[in-house]
């Protein structure tokens, strides 16, 4: 099979799974008892009208009276035309809603990446190169403690220290500060440790595996005997066959991390990220938004794993094609 | 494995008699294999205890469900009533007796030389014995101290030898010196704001993450393992399917899934352990498929096929036991995930409402962290030196079972 081959079909996988996804929600949301809608007819009831009456109304508005393939057809059409519904407690578009909660997510989310990448992939290659020696252990170490520190716990004992007790970040995220000022940059340096904490540590333990492979190579030890500099072996022979599969880990397993940490980390920094969108929408039982919040870090893993193994295929030409 | 080793003299007597040559030893046409394959394979005592626990236990699930009226307590008499999880955690204990500490204690020799290899990694030796304290104390705790309650009259306890302002507490149970309040024994960890004490909460929790932890464990393998060995054995359309199952379970995002299922049905532990192990177990599948289609083509499993055994025997026998090895590293490396998810849940308030939690404790205490400390810090110590210890044990285990980790340390 080739390349092209392969990856048409791994399309086609992600979006078999997007489907099912969305099949998932719909049948979630068919059998489940309307809670809006016992509201309503128990208003009505109160009101002395007739609760059933106002029931059809209410289903024969939003279509709930239609037989079931027809709702489907409607749902998966207003999903894919990303028509994701109105949010009634904010009174805006599903969609418009996340739009607007996107570039705060953004903003701690992209440095973090940014530096738990560079530093987790050079601190990996440092433990390599100098196994055993005290850096190393000391790596492992904090390897080991940032894969295990409760990140949510984490965050707010940093923010205790850091902005009740010694009063040096603000306490309540402010949203009128301008992106690209030192108010920002103050309020998002805890959100920003947290994160890089929580990734940084698999892409650290993931790189010094890697690299270990090649550090005793036949190609690395030729390198050194005919007297290449250590640096150049560094970058040369020991990080680029290594980087095919830290290219991979890159995009599935730390997009992974990062959607559900920052949806513990927005809540307790209160910064109104998606994550926050999301827990607001569960506690407020607006439907649609719950949906659309959920669905979108759904689609965003479904995507990154697509992109993950055609990075693989792409990048590794040893890749076999067949079944496996 | 077992084919190696002939633990019976005949078949041993037969082949090592070929030297002496003598009329009265035992030939190899004379051995009775009939009978050696009836002492192989007939039930042994071993196999009839366990069949007979899970008889029992079958039994139980039975009467709590199908005969007792709905609604009264499992054992009447003593107050018992055994809930869906709790049905679940028994199983999976009694799995752990049956599959876990018999072998181990029946082969002492392995059990030896795993402990020597193991023992070689000292923070996983403490973390062993930390995890044992947590279960032991975790498994008791509950069934002889209430719930913590609500006491608005004994909120803000300081723990013991600590001391707060004394306008904190409500009423202050311990002495009052010099403006303070000081902690008391009746309240060893001190209490949260509405007065719940924070060792039974933290107690109650041991359970808790003891019970995610190996619940979700044990579903995970029993479908990694039937799935990944499948896959391998058999090939062909089986092997396709399954694996094309797994690559779309693998890009679920299971924390979404659940705030979904949370958000439409309320939460609560029994669904987040049993969505957590019926969507986890995608990747130990996958490694457990590339294990069992190494050891597919070994000597002994095309020996085992050409002496007439079936395929759920070659797979029972041999296959599962030598894939064994990476599925316990690699479970023991989920099930910190599992606790942390459990606890992140029940911090944001989606978790068991019923249940007290690590998670729950850590989150009321949050606002009140820089005036009652002990309240989030507490129970947070006690997650994080959970979490550590699983990955430092998942990590041992690696370096000691694992054969492709030798030398490199990973």
């Amino acid at each position: 099979m080739s390349m092209t081959t392969y990856i048409l079909r791994r399309v086609a996988w992600a979006v078999v799974a997007s489907l099912i996804v969305l099949t998932l929600t719909f049948m979630l949301l068919y059998f489940t008892p309307d809670t809006q809608l016992a509201e309503l007819q128990f208003q009505a009831a109160q009101a002395g009208d007739d609760p059933s009456e106002i029931g059809e109304a209410y289903e024969s508005y939003y279509g709930y009276d239609q037989p079931i393939h027809v709702q489907y057809v409607d749902f998966m059409g207003n999903m894919l035309s990303l028509d994701w519904g109105w949010s009634e407690t904010r009174a805006q578009p599903v969609t418009t809603a996340i739009a607007d909660a996107i570039p705060y997510s953004m903003m701690y989310g992209v440095p973090s990446v940014i530096i738990s990448t560079v530093l987790g992939i050079a601190i990996g290659l440092y433990s390599a190169t100098n196994q055993y020696t005290r850096s190393d252990y000391a790596a492992t170490f904090f390897a080991f403690f940032g894969l295990s520190i409760p990140d949510f716990w984490f965050a707010i004992i940093l923010l205790v220290i850091f902005g009740v007790m010694l009063g040096w970040v603000p306490i309540l995220f402010d949203t009128s500060v301008a992106i690209f000022s030192l108010e920002n940059a103050q309020q998002l340096i805890l959100p920003i440790i947290v994160l890089t904490l929580s990734s940084i540590a698999s892409l650290m333990r993931y790189s010094r595996a890697e690299a270990l492979e090649y550090v005793e190579a036949e190609f690395v030890k030729t390198a050194k005997a005919k007297g290449v500099e250590g640096r150049r072996i560094l970058t040369r022979h020991i990080f680029r066959p290594a980087s095919v599969p830290l290219a991979t880990i890159l995009v599935g397993d730390l997009l992974g991390i990062i959607l559900v940490s920052s949806y513990l980390i927005e809540v307790v920094y209160g910064i109104p990220g998606l994550g926050m969108l999301s827990f607001r929408a569960i506690i407020n039982q607006d439907t649609p938004l719950v949906m659309g919040t959920v669905l979108l870090p759904a689609f965003l893993t479904i995507i990154g794993n697509l992109a993950q193994d055609v990075a693989y295929t792409v990048l590794d030409p040893r890749i076999d094609y067949g079944d496996s | 494995m077992s084919v190696d080793n002939d633990p019976h003299g005949s078949a041993g007597a037969g082949s090592g008699g070929g030297g002496g040559a003598g009329s009265t030893s035992e030939t190899f046409e004379d051995v009775d294999w009939e009978k050696v394959d009836d002492a192989h394979r007939s039930l042994s005592l071993k196999a009839i205890i366990i069949a007979s626990i899970y008889t029992v236990f079958a039994a139980g699930v039975i009467y709590d469900y199908v005969i007792k009226t709905p609604g009264t307590d499992t054992i009447g008499t003593l107050g018992v009533n055994l809930q869906a999880l709790d049905w679940l955690y028994i199983l999976t204990l009694l799995s752990i007796l049956c599959f876990v500490v018999v072998p181990l204690y029946e082969n002492k020799r392995m059990t030896r030389y795993y402990w020597r290899q193991f023992r070689k990694n000292k923070a996983a030796v403490v973390s062993l014995i930390y995890l044992g304290i947590i279960f032991v104390i975790g498994s008791i705790g509950p069934r002889f101290l209430d719930r913590p309650t609500v006491d608005p009259s004994s909120a803000y306890q300081p723990p013991v030898f600590m001391s707060v302002e004394e306008w904190m507490p409500v009423e202050c149970a311990g002495e009052v010196s010099g403006g303070r309040c000081h902690g008391t024994w009746a309240h060893p960890l001190g209490t949260t704001h509405e007065g719940k004490d924070i060792l039974v909460s933290v107690i109650y929790g041991m359970e808790v993450s003891m019970q995610v932890g190996l619940i979700a464990a044990m579903i995970t393998i029993t479908i990694a393992a039937i799935v990944g060995v499948s896959a391998a054995y058999f090939g062909g359309w089986i092997d396709a399917v399954l694996m094309r199952y797994v690559d779309i379970q693998i890009t679920f995002p299971t924390f979404f899934l659940y705030l979904m299922v949370v958000y439409l049905y309320g939460g609560s532990l029994f669904s987040m352990i049993v969505i957590f192990g019926l969507l986890g177990w995608g990747g130990i599948a996958r490694i457990v498929r590339s294990e069992a289609l190494q050891r597919r083509e070994e000597e002994y499993v095309l020996a085992a096929k050409n002496a007439g055994a079936s395929s759920f025997w070659t797979m029972r026998r041999h296959l599962l036991p030598n894939v064994s090895n990476s599925v316990i590293t690699a479970v023991t490396l989920l099930i910190p995930g599992l606790i942390l998810f459990e606890a992140s849940l029940a911090f944001l308030g989606l978790g068991d409402p019923t249940i007290p939690s690590w998670g729950e404790v850590i989150a009321s205490g949050r606002d009140d962290l820089q005036y009652a400390w002990w309240i989030s810090t507490i129970p947070g110590v006690f997650l994080f030196f959970t979490i550590l210890a699983f990955n430092f044990i998942g990590d041992a285990l690696r370096d000691a079972l694992d054969p492709r980790s030798e030398g490199s340390g990973e």
